[in-house]
């Protein structure tokens, strides 16, 4: 029998375990369908908030040595418009949609999630982890067990029907305590983790640092070790679906987030690396890998290396 | 150069007129195709994309019109000056015989560089440039050296009268020409996607949108249609990559993404 990659998340059927993640090429449904079209199995929106944001100026986004560097912002065209390019997805494309979304307040993310709520999603993403608006916004809410709990009730409520993960950050006290805290109060699932630091890259010519927002989170193979450690403290102590994301760039790396625990697995620095091929080949890779040792299905190693 | 963002010196400055300059760079490593784009940081300012207007014995050719904040900070940068480049990316333009040129204002950069590659070659082309009036050309001197050269301007300062899209026909019957290279303002760009398509030629045209990264991720200058990133598989698009492009002279998107509606 061949082996089959097909998955299973929440109560929905998905063709691969591959997700493109927040904040690449997650802005409009052509683009996303080009993704699906490309081997995902899901694509997650551009994180929106309700009313439109302009982002930092740039530049945004650099790569270096072995990651990007990026502060976009938050820029989005607001909850109406994704709403849009959510719907027109929809009737393009048999994959699944997930819904990244974000805001000031608790109240905010709660009001974004009702109107995400409305283009019908698959799974609404909670971004409570964006390190790159923290002179606007603040500390990320993803630090603090209380505001999480907050977010994840007000949002849990706000959605409906649509299923809600909360995307986790590495950068709070504990993150097996945070992922109960996520489960306590009604997420359906947890993504982990959001990009790293905030770091920093300075040019030696001018002396300066090199973002115009000086400072922004770390993607890519950089973090991908850190990535796939948050994964397995998660996994191992929450019964809830993750969505592993950080740093996959190979097979290799998807192997290890689904032997980590992980349910589905999330792309995003990869496509700078790899170009849109990278949902194909790890999906070919990943048949390869079960073809030679006889597996069936991927639900065979999910978890393995906790036993 | 490279992904990596690193800065590198203006060499020198040469000055079209007030709104308008060149600046040169050197230590280019890599072959740069014409059409395709540098991101130039201006630090503490910006960082934006820029074609290529030329690369000739080692050294690149970046020309800047005062249009925003932007490009008007620019007009103050100096020889000496350390500029943040990064690229080059996107496609470019392949060459061609028996083409002809047409360009609109500062969308002839690209074409400027290509025609001196054109030029090298020894192939045969023509070139149709027009502008709002004779100091929104750049290059004039340069193109009428190289190649039969037809200008258009609104206010008749320089060639004719009018607007280039009314000579585009003539030229390619008169002169048997087989392919179309094309630049500058969007309505333009249709009209010649139309008479292209009418005469049935291939073209390759120079499109802009707003543009983040520069690596294909963002999404932020992906067009409707076909999902295709104007960073990426672009600026230069081919005949077939073009059409299946459905928002052309309707909608681009701002720096938050949103759609609004395209003035040309």
């Amino acid at each position: 029998m061949k082996p089959d990659i097909s998955v299973t998340f929440l109560t929905k059927k998905m063709s691969s375990p591959l997700v493109l993640a927040s904040g690449v090429l997650g802005l409009t449904a052509d683009s996303m369908k080009r993704v699906l079209d490309a081997g995902a199995g899901a694509v997650t929106t551009k994180s929106f908030s309700m009313e439109a944001r302009k982002g930092h100026p740039c530049p945004t986004i650099l790569p270096f040595e072995n990651g990007l560097l990026n502060a976009v912002g938050l820029s989005n065209p607001g909850a109406e418009e994704m709403n849009k390019e959510i719907s027109k997805l929809r009737n393009l494309s048999k994959g699944l949609i997930f819904a990244s979304i974000f805001g000031k307040t608790p109240e905010e993310f709660g009001r974004t999630a009702a109107l995400a709520a409305e283009s019908e999603p698959d799974l609404i993403e909670v971004n409570v982890s964006c390190p790159n608006v923290e002179s606007e916004f603040g500390t990320p809410f993803g630090a603090s067990f209380r505001d999480v709990e907050a977010i994840t009730k007000i949002v849990k409520h706000a959605a409906g029907a649509v299923p809600v993960s909360i995307k986790l950050t590495v950068h709070c006290q504990s993150l097996s305590k945070m992922a109960h805290v996520c489960e306590e109060s009604g997420a359906d699932a947890i993504t982990a983790i959001n990009t790293v630091g905030p770091g920093m890259l300075i040019d030696t010519g001018v002396m300066k640092p090199v973002l115009a927002n000086k400072v922004g989170g770390v993607s890519g193979p950089a973090i991908f070790p850190i990535a796939l450690k948050a994964v397995w403290e998660i996994a191992g102590t929450v019964k809830l679906p993750v969505i592993a994301t950080g740093g996959v760039t190979t097979t290799d790396d998807a192997l290890q987030m689904i032997m980590a625990g992980a349910s589905l697995v999330s792309i995003g620095s990869a496509v700078y690396y790899k170009d849109l091929d990278v949902f194909s080949n790890i999906n070919a890779g990943l048949l390869d890998w079960m073809t030679e040792r006889k597996m069936k299905n991927l639900q065979e190693i999910r978890g393995k290396a906790h036993e | 150069m490279s992904d990596k963002m690193k800065t590198y010196p203006v060499v020198d400055v040469k000055t079209h007129h007030p709104d308008m300059k060149s600046f040169y760079f050197t230590q280019i490593e890599e072959q740069i195709h014409p059409g395709q784009f540098f991101n130039l940081w201006l630090p503490g300012v910006d960082e934006k994309p820029f074609s290529v207007s030329d690369v000739y014995q080692g050294i690149m050719e970046i020309t800047i019109k005062a249009v925003g904040p932007f490009t008007r900070a620019f007009m103050n940068v100096k020889r000496g000056d350390l500029i943040g480049i990064r690229g080059p990316f996107g496609q470019g333009f392949t060459l061609h015989q028996h083409s002809l040129l047409i360009g609109g204002g500062m969308g002839i950069v690209p074409l400027h560089y290509l025609a001196r590659l054109l030029r090298a070659k020894g192939f045969h082309f023509e070139v149709i440039l027009g502008g709002r009036s004779e100091k929104d050309i750049p290059f004039v001197t340069e193109f009428s050296e190289w190649a039969p050269t037809t200008f258009v301007t609104e206010d008749g300062s320089i060639g004719y009268q009018g607007l280039v899209t009314q000579f585009i026909k003539e030229i390619i019957y008169r002169s048997k020409l087989s392919h179309i290279y094309s630049s500058g303002p969007e309505g333009m760009l249709i009209r010649v996607m139309e008479e292209a398509a009418g005469n049935g030629l291939d073209y390759e045209i120079s499109f802009e949108r707003y543009m983040k990264c520069g690596i294909g991720i963002c999404g932020q200058c992906v067009v409707d249609g076909s999902g295709i990133r104007l960073c990426k598989e672009g600026p230069v698009l081919n005949r077939d990559e073009a059409e299946n492009v459905t928002e052309w002279g309707m909608t681009h998107r701002n720096a938050a993404g949103k759609r609004e509606n395209k003035l040309s």
